[in-house]
């Protein structure tokens, strides 16, 4: 029993990271009809970008994340502008082409600037054992948690409450209406693609601080991402969230009760599953573009 | 005008220093990967060579005469390391060939120096079964994971008192090689295994495995892990709580894993085949003249690297001819004073006799515990 509280316990914790890092995926993915392969190596510059701030620029993590935000964010909106407006509206196949060649690029520039070495992002709290009853978790890993619950609430908060979230959803949902009825369509998808980065930065960088950054984690961070918007459904918040803590307990469970070495099979063999049963997602909306 | 001065100055020096190697300088083939994943430690190999040859040279060559290395980029791949042997041989005509780094780039290099009769010595790569294809021209000076186990099974099991042992490794070929070698030799030590686990490359969250070993209830853990892998593995080993041993196999102890490990490395043991620290003279020479070239103390591939070249200059020296047939014979003959032990070779071109080390990381330093000696396989 004891152990089973720990195995669920670092499942939730890993599950909550899983679900930050498909965030920026899911969204872009189901607000653009975009495909993105060069999500984990944004995932990746916030990492690296992170490492930089906090131990060549004596930044404290707070600072550095803000940094990272905004850089990263200035990033993805001229990658729309610039290289996805390009492809908008000609089917799937150039984007993900586009994509694919922009994570290869992204990933070897980084390779050349930093270097294969692991890089250590600062963190703002201790790593010291907390024994909570039966349960080890560290501060960090708890205040990582909470952090990625207020980054994913915020997303919510923005795209259902604010004006530019139901700008958003409107070019999503028919982009001709939205543009007849005075919606920038164009600043409206770059706003989305700035968004998607930021979070999978972010997400980077405070992973960064719990493992390392690493230049080649990104073909990794992405396939995880996947798994969890596959299995959560395209583009639904609720489904990232479930999905990314479903992986996280199931390979828990796995690793604790069966083996470690073949944890990443349970992973793909829910989302055969989950292909099998409910193509569209556990909290798939359905929704198709007119 | 000044310009031209020094120029001539400095072709006048040359070619006088050059008169006294009368002869050709005797040409050695080297293949390293100088870029892609392994370039950092293919290059602190390289480095070492290049220590040995400058050295060489400056007590007056090999049979009188200058050498030269010839170096290329193998990159650690099959096919590029081949090219490169292939362009050794033919147009530059060494006469030995030395490096190609990884296993898999050496596997496939053995042929070629097979096939024009050409020694070819390898001072890194360890996967045991090199030495079992029959080469008559190929040799090892680097140890094997089957010589690390047996060395260090009996430290274990005898000096750190070890009773319950976990197991956890990379999961691959040599994770999984390492794992079953050290539970073979430790078991035979009467040493009980609690539990072997293994984890993918690149893993990032290893709070279930270390959940495992906590429940295993073991006093000592070996692990089999690179840098990456194994930095995050210890931090959260610490973070967890556990005061199982730590015993390591892989790149530990090197300043990187330690800068990455911050405090959480302190006290872990490491099993490397050679540490800076090393006690005896000869070492200290070596660390001596190896930072007052580089500005950085030698590593486990800088050692290598200075130690197979001292090794192939020693075998002309003794052959007396540049023929290739004539370094091979003397290169069986070996028995060359390393800073880390007495190099021999076993007739299929294996070496023994060096020391391989057991360190313990105190105040982000590795200390070495104890050294041992590789037996003869």
């Amino acid at each position: 029993m004891e152990l089973f509280l720990q195995y669920l316990a670092n499942g939730l914790v890993t599950g909550t990271f899983y679900a930050l890092s498909a965030l920026g995926l899911t969204l872009i993915l189901g607000l653009m009809r975009v495909v993105n392969f060069a999500h984990g190596e944004l995932y990746m510059l916030g990492g690296v970008m992170g490492w930089w701030a906090t131990t060549r620029l004596g930044l404290d993590f707070f600072s550095g994340l803000v940094l990272v935000a905004v850089v990263m964010g200035a990033f993805g909106w001229l990658v729309d502008r610039f290289l996805i407006e390009r492809i908008r509206d000609q089917g799937e196949e150039p984007g993900i082409l586009l994509t694919i060649g922009l994570s290869i690029f992204l990933a070897n520039t980084a390779l050349l600037v930093v270097g294969t070495a692991p890089l250590k992002v600062e963190a703002p709290l201790s790593a010291a054992p907390l024994i909570l009853g039966p349960v080890v978790v560290t501060k960090l890993r708890i205040f990582a948690v909470a952090l990625s619950a207020v980054l994913i609430v915020a997303a919510w908060l923005v795209i259902q409450k604010t004006r530019l979230g139901r700008a958003m959803r409107a070019t999503f949902q028919d982009p001709m209406a939205a543009r007849l009825v005075g919606v920038r369509t164009a600043n409206v998808y770059a706003a989305t693609f700035a968004m998607g980065t930021v979070i999978a930065s972010l997400a980077g960088m405070l992973l960064g601080s719990i493992y390392s950054a690493q230049v080649a984690i990104g073909g990794l961070v992405s396939i995880k991402a996947f798994v969890v918007v596959i299995l959560g459904g395209m583009g639904s918040f609720a489904g990232a969230i479930a999905g990314g803590l479903l992986l996280g307990v199931v390979e828990a469970l796995w690793g604790g009760y069966v083996a470690t070495g073949w944890v990443d099979i349970i992973g793909f063999a829910m989302v055969i599953l989950t292909l099998l049963c409910r193509p569209y997602g556990l909290f798939s909306k359905r929704a198709e573009r007119a | 005008m000044q310009y031209w001065k020094h120029a001539l100055v400095i072709a006048g020096l040359t070619s006088l220093s050059s008169m006294a190697f009368a002869q050709e300088s005797i040409k050695i083939g080297v293949i390293e990967p100088l870029t892609g994943s392994v370039a950092y430690n293919g290059i602190a190999s390289l480095n070492g060579a290049k220590l040995a040859v400058e050295r060489r040279n400056a007590a007056g060559g090999v049979l009188g005469r200058k050498i030269e290395l010839v170096v290329e980029d193998g990159q650690c791949r099959p096919a590029n390391s081949v090219n490169a042997a292939e362009k050794l041989l033919q147009r530059d005509k060494v006469v030995a060939l030395s490096g190609a780094f990884c296993s898999s780039a050496t596997a496939a290099v053995m042929p070629i120096a097979e096939k024009y009769k050409i020694p070819f010595l390898t001072g890194v790569s360890s996967k045991a079964d090199l030495t079992e294809k029959g080469m008559q021209y190929f040799f090892r000076s680097a140890e094997t994971d089957r010589q690390m186990s047996k060395v260090f099974s009996k430290i274990l099991a005898q000096q750190l008192q070890l009773k319950k042992v976990a197991y956890i490794g990379v999961n691959d070929d040599w994770g999984r090689g390492g794992v079953e070698d050290f539970s073979k030799d430790l078991e035979a030590l009467g040493v009980q295994t609690v539990m072997k686990e293994y984890f993918d490359h690149g893993a990032t969250d290893f709070y279930t495995l270390l959940t495992k070993l906590r429940a295993s209830k073991a006093d000592g853990v070996f692990v089999a892990a690179e840098t990456q892998d194994g930095s995050i593995l210890v931090k959260q080993f610490k973070e967890l709580g556990l005061q199982t041993k730590i015993f390591g196999v892989g790149s530990w102890a090197t300043a990187d894993f330690i800068g990455l490990t911050g405090p959480a490395s302190e006290g872990i043991y490491a099993a490397v085949p050679y540490a800076s620290s090393l006690p005896g003279e000869r070492n200290k020479a070596f660390v001596d003249l190896y930072a007052s070239a580089y500005k950085e103390k030698p590593g486990k591939y800088g050692a290598a690297g200075y130690n197979a070249m001292n090794i192939l200059l020693d075998a002309i020296a003794r052959a007396g001819k540049t023929e290739p047939d004539a370094i091979r014979d003397a290169l069986r003959q070996t028995d060359y004073a390393a800073p880390n032990g007495q190099y021999r070779f076993t007739e299929k071109g294996e070496g023994y006799g060096f020391d391989v080390v057991l360190v313990q990381i105190k105040d982000k330093e590795p200390h070495v515990i104890t050294q041992a000696r590789t037996e003869k396989p």
